[in-house]
């Protein structure tokens, strides 16, 4: 008797098995961009299911110092939707610790997606390119997610029982919005007053940078780049949209990479998990 | 890596860049014989330029009581540990140095501080090396000591923060060797904040920058002493600038104790950052306690700073510390009295080596009646 019950469980599985999978399409071997109207803008969009799925593998970055030498983060599942005019992409991976406070010795969860600047038949280095191979980065971080999404930008925030007496900046004789004000602050604030962009409080979540190859990475206008990171229940979901580079239109295929900081693992600026460069095609 | 010379270490070794010394280098000499620990120097330096949001935590200058203070919270001994037991051979350093040691894949041995370092900038302040109270079984002038550290960047001439920075946010400058963090450029990876043996490179959660001491060089090109140095209650400071050892001038206040005179020493040389603070030890410290700080000229250095009030032109340096906001780069004796100049050799200041001494008779002849120092 327990023998014919352990064999009809078996069938069921096997009946019901395949089902379950049929749901969910078989990784794609690239990236593929498909067509849509409308792109849409927040990870948890239910268009986001029907996009083929590309796994991309990652790696320690040990190809120059300081390197990350303990690999964390394996994959990042990437998809990517374009409207003609722009293209986004949903990057989602398992992180188990939400890391999105600043402090010392404290590192942020981040990801980054990565474009040649040109289209070119031998892309540039994937490692962050190099002289001459321009590469486009927009990157996404935690802790600017939470700021757009309404946490203050105040030293409280990063520490709850925090008490402090006076801050120049803040002296009753400096009228709020004044220029004498802002002097002041900037004055206890040089990264501020050099209109670093590492100073909240932030209006975007992502960044857009160029670089062209490693140590080079340096600020470039948003220009409409855009970005949302929402926590999943065993990691983060983030989707970028970005304008489309010039020539990557329907049928061309380009390179993509991709990279990710975990900053439970103490991961910033080069010790990272990335990819190398992937395929990426444009739905006809 | 580079191979480069370090004088401190009196051998070759291998750093990130190659060999680009400044055209001039900053440099300090603090005499901690003198230091009481007012944390004037502390204040001076919190009120000039660490009064912002997310530099609460920051002392950019501390002063803390060794052996048992710390800021951070053992920010010496750990890397000591780290980099194990190491050797001298006469003057010359036949250990690792912190870039020696870096582990593969980073450029420079060093460690993180956790917040909580920071949170106790006095631990250990005033705690002695030990208690007599049954007795000891050897009879020394001290037999228990603690001494005062004042500490801020050392600017060094081989900084670990500039070599560990991957994006070269950190520059030494040519004219004065001052070494800064470009806060337009700095993204806070905080490479600096680990590599630094000394500590002395802070981030600033708030900016979203690593910061540190600049050395007040707004000041520095003006000619004029660095905030901690002005304020310092104890005068144990001066600033200047330091040459080779080959290129010492005896007329330089920096050179001649330094080179000439070899009474100030680099902390911790053996890291291999030659930095540019240079301290006079303590005189009642345990030799090799200071040796492990200082280097192998410790027990000279104590010899000549105890025989200064034989030594004119020593003792009379010393009274020009903490004599005039401007920096002294030249320096002579004119019997008791002592004169700071600058390079062109324009007096600045002029102290003599001894105070006078007036004696009041105790009993007011004119008034018929006996002094007292009440007001």
């Amino acid at each position: 008797m327990r023998t014919v019950r352990k064999i009809s469980i078996a069938l069921l599985l096997c009946a019901v098995l395949p089902l379950g999978c049929h749901k969910a399409p078989a990784p794609t071997a690239e990236v593929v961009a498909v067509k849509a109207a409308k792109l849409p803008q927040s990870p948890d969009d239910p268009a986001w299911e029907k996009v083929p799925l590309h796994l991309a593998r990652l790696l320690p970055q040990d190809l120059v110092e300081p390197r990350l030498m303990k690999p964390s983060t394996p994959e990042v599942r990437v998809q990517a939707m374009s409207n003609g005019t722009e293209i986004a992409f949903r990057l989602s991976w398992a992180d188990a610790q939400a890391d999105d406070l600043p402090g010392t010795g404290r590192f942020m969860d981040g990801c980054a997606i990565q474009l040649p600047t040109k289209l070119m038949p031998e892309p540039p280095a994937p490692q962050m390119g190099q002289a001459g191979g321009t590469v486009e980065i927009t990157f996404w971080r935690a802790d600017w997610q939470a700021s757009v999404n309404g946490r203050a930008d105040t030293l409280q925030e990063l520490y709850p029982n925090a008490s402090v007496d006076h801050y120049p900046s803040e002296a009753a004789s400096l009228a709020p919005g004044s220029a004498d004000k802002k002097q002041m602050s900037d004055r206890y604030a040089p990264a501020q007053a050099l209109g670093n962009r590492r100073v909240g409080p932030r209006e975007s979540a992502v960044e857009s940078l160029l670089a062209e190859g490693p140590g080079t990475l340096s600020p470039a206008p948003l220009n409409g780049a855009k970005g949302k990171g929402i926590r999943s229940r065993d990691g983060w979901s983030v989707v970028f949209t970005r304008p489309l580079p010039a020539g990557l239109a329907p049928g061309v295929r380009t390179q993509m990479a991709v990279a990710v900081w975990q900053g439970s693992q103490q991961e910033s600026g080069a010790r990272k998990m990335r990819s190398g460069w992937v395929p990426l095609l444009m739905e006809r | 890596m580079a191979r480069v010379f370090n004088w401190q270490l009196g051998r070759e070794m291998s750093y990130w860049y190659p060999e680009n010394r400044p055209k001039k280098q900053f440099a300090a000499v603090f005499d901690i014989n003198k230091c009481i620990a007012c944390q004037t120097c502390t204040l001076a330096c919190k009120t000039t330029w660490t009064s912002g949001k997310g530099q609460e935590y920051m002392l950019w200058n501390n002063v803390e009581s060794k052996p048992f203070g710390f800021y951070p919270l053992a920010w010496d001994v750990k890397l000591l540990e780290m980099l194990g037991a190491q050797q001298w051979s006469g003057k010359k350093y036949t250990g690792q140095t912190i870039f020696e040691s870096a582990a593969a894949g980073e450029r420079v041995m060093g460690w993180r501080p956790e917040e909580q370092d920071y949170s106790h900038p006095n631990c250990g302040e005033d705690d002695c090396t030990g208690q007599v109270d049954r007795g000891a079984g050897m009879s020394m002038p001290h037999m228990n000591w603690f001494f005062y550290l004042a500490r801020i960047c050392n600017h060094c001439t081989y900084p670990s923060c500039l070599a560990s920075c991957p994006r070269g946010s950190i520059y030494k400058r040519p004219e004065d060797g001052i070494v800064l963090v470009d806060q337009g450029r700095c993204r806070g990876y905080q490479e600096c904040v680990k590599a630094c043996p000394y500590k002395k490179a802070f981030f600033n959660a708030m900016t979203g920058t690593s910061e540190k001491c600049i050395a007040c060089y707004p000041k520095i090109e003006q000619m004029l002493q660095p905030q901690c140095f002005v304020n310092c209650i104890g005068k144990i400071r001066m600033a200047g600038f330091i040459n080779r050892p080959e290129e010492a001038r005896p007329d330089n206040p920096i050179d001649y104790l330094v080179h000439v005179k070899k009474v100030a020493l680099p902390l911790f040389p053996q890291f291999g950052l030659e930095p540019n603070v240079y301290y006079i030890p303590p005189v009642h410290v345990a030799p090799p306690y200071l040796e492990q700080l200082f280097g192998p000229g410790v027990e000279a250095a104590i010899k000549t700073y105890r025989n200064a009030p034989n030594d004119p032109d020593l003792a009379g340096l010393l009274c020009l510390f903490g004599s005039s906001e401007s920096i002294t780069t030249r320096f002579r004796r004119q019997g008791d009295t002592v004169i700071g100049m600058d390079d062109r050799g324009k007096e600045l200041v002029r102290v003599p080596m001894h105070e006078p001494v007036m004696t009041r008779p105790a009993w007011d002849y004119k008034f018929n009646i006996i002094r007292n120092n009440c007001p």
